[in-house]
């Protein structure tokens, strides 16, 4: 049983050879066609941009960029590969994800943290101590209060 | 990397509630409250970036559309008949036609053979295994080396997919699906809407893809885990554990668990994709995978010529990934844009010569003659086999350095030429990405037409499938796909049903006895028993494996007890109780006892014929009288053919010279006869010893060279046939002194006498009928096919096969006629080539130590060519004892044969009276072909039994 593609059928190289009873020394397709206007507008864009004057000399260099810049374009593409499809992989290598060199967050570090074995305490003053044993009840009160709030538990007295 | 985290910071408190709240009932709590816990912070919501939104069963869902995902079941290819691969690429076809208007996806991946479940199934499968002998390789020892060897080699197995598209989804259904939290709770049954309508269209996609052809089933739970993992990990090894995912429906944060697995990434233009594993067992592990394309394609001769040519990728030493994006297309479409480009056609050849009166390119018409060519193939017929599909086929190939996996894409290409193009496309990333269940087509480059006969005729389910998955590890396959063999010998007889005969056939140094030899070592080691009958000798060399000694005796038979093959013992006298389970246990055993009797007094006149001169045995009167004798002596196990040659001298009827002569001839032969005769009190049978291995030898014995006519034997050649005959039918009845559903074996070397021997068919018809009642695997090993082929009936009756390499024509066709082959189609040329070192040097004085090669037919359809392997370190003492090659610069280590006088045997008492039923009888004779040999003579003992022909010859 042989079996083959139908791809022949749809490689019909549909070229303009010219007007009729005037050909053209050289055979482009239909799409060299298109591709090349599109290109020598844009040729010629870019140089009254640039600020060439329009004149024979700038056109005519205008052309020769538009014929090389086409047969440029033209040999990529091809029936297996349409333009449109070429020009969409070049979108997609142009935004396919790369290589991140430089790590993200990095290693944590402690450096900025500074450390010391005690916690500060109150120091005691000698001669304030009656006015701390007034204040203690009403101080000792307040801190249950707080932490009955939180743990729900009484502290042992 | 293919996730995208969104909105870590700025999202607000609401809106994390209600995306916690997406269908987990734990979150739900979160919504309930619609606060956050004191010390939470927001939630960072989670989109995977693969399309893939949801995996419900095996439908996945991405924003756009339903794919229902299938498994294809493996297709056997290699060894079947034009017609039948024709007919499998036909209802594949059919089947591609029935989905037109919908996308494909059609994945191939791979799976590492599973060793460790091989090795479960073979352990539990070992019931009764061998006791370790101290100091030598234990079974667990054996079965790690066994793993270690499988390991080596690092096959995989091809696992093919198939997503089809169901339908494509509406912003309704998007709609549903986002606000499904919140639908769930006030109308749940519109959240599963979209599923439950398409219920009846997804049951008919499991109709059309579950029937024959590709018989795909819905993928499992695991199966679509493991695909996913797979291609989000593209080109990564396998993942030892795989992410522990639900069974139940997936939701995108579940995604994560494979497209965190690896991340991917590319310099631009750079022609290979690199991937980083991240998780498990791949974690800091970079491949990178060069994506493939199949190009432009030439006429292809499927299945004739060519392999189906996505399965020809798998003679490639690398798995290969495939993804193939095929849409089917409607005739309608296909008619309308056949019109435009004939238009085209004709437009062109009109623009050449009327505009410009030029020749147009031979290239237009071909194309106007191709287009009406598929138009008439897209309107002719009633099948649809002429839709047309558009199709990308992607393949990739994934080395550790880029330059390795240029190398494997460089041998894919070499692989394909000439006739089928493989281009290697820029935008590696993306086409890489395709292979993903649900991305959409990256690239509409290396765009193929065909049609769905052309789609077909890829038979990526093609495979290499023989053996079993529990049985001992022969070797591996050989052909387009690679893949270990394993073969449970008693797994036929145990699950099939089928009869436990094994012919194994190949030339001198075909390593036959290597096989066999290593067969009967692992399956040893596995609990089996085996009797082995060696008439030349050397597998007397596994009794002295320092394991297997304890539990194995040699027996050679030349030297053994007089009357050891008496032929009245060697068949076995049936018992009582192994006839319980019959409907009547007392008719049956009686009808067995009789058929005994009637094969004992079959195998004495055959071996007493067999012994006389030719001239004599074939003289009508001979055989009148032996048979006279025979009868005279009866069947009772305690007789001997001393008994016959008395019975003889007594005829009294008008034959009475002639048998007295017959008499003389065999007295004149006595002495040579000894074993058949046993000495006055003594019965060689009395000794019952239990051995695991028993192997009878008859090293010295004469048999007749190969094609030299019964006439031209000598004595001692037609003593060495009968003997061997008798033998056999000793190892026959070593299967009915153990337990019926004990496994075990018997492997007969030489076997082509059986088609020498009239009884050679009744011990064929009894090994075919009693392997599996008694759980027997009978291994029958000759160097010519057609011995075989010989025995009427032979190839019906018979199981699996082994064919090794031969040399002759008609061998080869022989061969192929046992493995059920078909004959003519080519196939005969791998009969010859098996084994055979490509372009070997007639003057190389290194010897051939290649893997020998077999085709295997494993009785449940498969037949495949395989390597034999047992090149593991731990069989080496394996390997040495079964050389059987000669080589004089060895050292002088003979193996010692133990002389044992006889096998073991149950006493059986005999007293009582021998008395057979008439009519059974009589069955019994015409069972064993007896009727055949008599003579229409006066001493007939019934008119009722038909006159018989000329006696066998």
């Amino acid at each position: 049983m042989r079996v083959r593609t139908d791809d022949e059928v749809y490689r019909v190289d549909a070229v303009w050879l010219g007007p009729p009873k005037a050909t053209f020394p050289w055979r482009a397709r239909y799409v060299a066609w298109g591709v090349g206007i599109v290109v020598f507008l844009l040729v010629t864009a870019v140089q009254r941009q640039v600020g060439f004057g329009f004149d024979f000399i700038n056109t005519g260099w205008g052309f020769v960029i538009t014929i090389a810049l086409t047969r440029f374009i033209c040999a990529r593409i091809s029936h297996e590969r349409p333009l449109s499809s070429v020009v969409a992989m070049w979108v997609r290598e142009l935004t396919s994800p790369r290589e991140t060199t430089s790590g993200r967050g990095g290693a944590a570090s402690a450096a900025r943290i500074r450390v010391s074995a005690h916690r500060p305490r109150k120091r005691p003053k000698k001669g304030a101590k009656r006015a701390s044993a007034a204040t203690r009840s009403q101080h000792r009160t307040q801190q249950d209060r707080r932490q009955k709030e939180v743990r729900g538990v009484r502290t042992p007295a | 990397m293919f996730g995208r985290r969104r909105d870590r910071d700025r999202r607000s408190a609401a809106h994390v509630a209600q995306h916690a709240a997406a269908g987990r009932d734990d979150r739900k709590v979160y919504s309930k409250r619609g606060r956050r816990l004191p010390g939470e912070q927001a939630v960072p919501s989670y989109t995977p970036s693969i399309s893939a939104r949801s995996i419900d069963g095996h439908l996945l869902r991405t924003g756009q559309e339903v794919y229902a995902w299938y498994r294809l079941a493996p297709q056997r290819w290699s060894f079947r008949s034009d017609s039948q691969r024709q007919d499998l690429i036909a209802a594949i076809a059919g089947q591609y036609a029935e989905l037109q208007g919908r996308w494909m996806h059609l994945r191939v991946t791979n799976r590492p053979y599973p060793i460790r479940m091989w090795a479960e199934a073979h352990v539990h499968n070992a019931v009764r295994r061998l006791p370790d002998t101290p100091g030598t390789l234990s079974f667990d020892d054996y079965m790690v080396g066994e793993q270690q060897q499988l390991m080596g080699r690092s096959m995989a197995e091809k696992e093919v997919y198939l997503g089809v598209q169901v339908q494509t989804r509406n912003m309704m259904d998007r709609a549903v699906e986002r606000a499904a939290p919140v639908l769930r709770k006030v109308f749940p049954d519109a959240v599963d809407a979209e599923l439950v309508a398409i219920e009846s269209e997804i049951d008919h996609l499991d109709q059309v893809i579950g029937s024959a052809g590709l018989e795909g089933r819905p993928a499992t739970a695991e199966e679509m885990s493991w695909l996913m993992h797979r291609s989000c990990s593209l080109g990564l090894p396998a993942p030892r554990n795989l992410p522990a995912v639900p069974g139940a429906p997936w939701e995108p944060e579940d995604l994560a668990s494979f497209t965190d697995a690896a991340d991917f990434h590319q310099e631009p233009y750079a022609p290979t994709v690199t991937v980083r594993g991240r998780t498990g067992s791949n974690a800091g592990i970079k491949r990178h995978v060069a994506v493939l394309t199949v190009g432009l394609m030439h006429g292809l001769q499927i299945p004739e010529q060519d392999d189906p040519w996505v399965q020809r990728s798998d003679r490639l030493p690398a798995a290969v990934e495939w993804s193939a994006r095929i849409y089917v297309r409607r005739p309608e479409e296909v008619s309308g844009e056949l019109q435009r480009q004939m238009s085209k056609v004709r437009s062109q050849v009109r623009h050449y010569t009327d505009e410009h009166e030029l020749d147009p390119p031979q290239s237009l018409a071909r194309q106007a003659s191709r287009v009406l060519e598929i138009d008439d193939e897209m309107t002719s017929g009633f099948t649809a086999l002429g839709t047309r599909v558009r199709s990308w086929w992607r393949l990739a190939v994934s080395g550790p350095t880029e330059r390795e996996a240029l190398r494997l894409a460089q041998g894919l290409l070499d692989l394909y030429k000439p006739k089928v193009a493989i281009e290697h496309p820029e935008a590696q990333y993306a086409i890489a990405r395709e292979f993903i269940p649900g991305e959409p087509l990256s690239s509409s480059a290396y765009l193929r037409r065909g049609s769905v006969l052309w789609a077909a005729s890829a038979v990526p389910t093609a495979t290499a499938e023989v053996g079993d998955r529990r049985g001992i590890l022969l070797g591996e396959t050989v052909t387009a796909t690679r893949r270990p063999v394993a073969w449970d010998p008693w797994m036929a007889q145990e699950l099939r049903d089928s009869s436990g005969l094994t012919a194994m056939v190949a030339g001198l140094g075909a390593g036959k006895s290597f096989l066999g030899g290593g067969i009967v070592y692992k399956t040893l080691r596995a609990g089996a028993h085996w009797t082995l009958l060696d008439p030349s000798g050397p597998l007397a060399a596994l009794c002295e494996l320092p394991e297997l000694k304890p539990y194995a005796r040699p027996i050679n038979l030349l030297n053994a007890q007089a009357g050891i093959l008496n032929p009245y013992r060697v068949v076995a006298e049936p018992q009582l109780d192994h006839f319980m389970d019959e409907e009547d246990p007392e008719r049956a055993w009686r009808r067995e006892r009789a058929l005994a009797a009637a094969t004992r007094r079959r195998l004495v006149l055959d071996v007493l014929s067999g012994l006389l001169p030719f001239e004599v045995a074939r003289l009508p009167q001979t055989r009148i009288v032996l048979l006279r004798a025979v009868r005279t002596v009866g069947g009772r196990p305690d007789a001997h053919p001393g008994m016959v040659f008395e019975a003889l001298r007594r005829d009294a009827s008008e034959h009475h010279e002639h048998a007295v002569v017959v008499a003389d001839f065999l007295d004149e032969m006595r002495e040579r006869m000894s074993l058949l005769i046993p000495e006055q009190d003594l019965d060689p049978y009395n000794e019952a010893r239990d051995d695991r291995l028993t192997v009878l030898t008859m090293a010295g014995l004469n048999l007749p060279k190969d094609g030299v006519g019964r006439e031209h034997w000598t004595d001692a050649e037609a003593l060495g046939v009968e003997m061997l005959n008798l033998a056999a039918w000793l190892t026959q009845r070593s299967i009915y002194e153990r337990p019926k559903d004990l496994r075990k074996g018997v492997w007969i070397d030489e076997a082509f006498f059986l088609s020498e021997v009239p009884t050679g068919r009744v011990l064929m018809n009894r090994f075919a009928r009693d392997s599996r009642k008694w759980n027997v695997r009978v291994l029958l090993s000759s160097q010519i096919p057609a011995d075989f082929l010989k025995i009427q009936g032979f190839v019906t009756l018979l199981d699996s096969v082994f064919v090794g390499r031969l040399d002759d024509d008609q061998a080869q066709a022989d061969a192929l006629r046992l493995l059920k082959v078909p004959i003519g189609a080519g196939y005969e040329q791998v009969v010859a080539s098996l084994g055979r070192r490509p372009g070997g040097v007639r003057t190389n004085l290194e010897r051939d130590r290649a893997p020998r090669q077999f085709i295997f037919g494993d009785g449940a359809g498969g037949v495949e060519r395989i390597r034999i392997d047992f090149s593991g370190p731990h069989l080496e003492h394996l390997r040495n004892s079964l050389d059987t090659t000669p080589d004089a610069l060895r050292e002088g280590s003979e193996s010692t044969e133990v002389e044992v006088s006889s096998p073991p045997q149950d006493p059986f008492a005999y007293a009582e009276q021998y008395t057979d039923e008439y009519d059974d009888e009589l069955a019994a004779d015409l069972e064993v072909g007896l009727t055949d040999e008599l003579v229409d003579s006066a001493h007939g003992e019934g008119g009722n039994r038909r006159p018989g022909r000329e006696g066998v010859a």
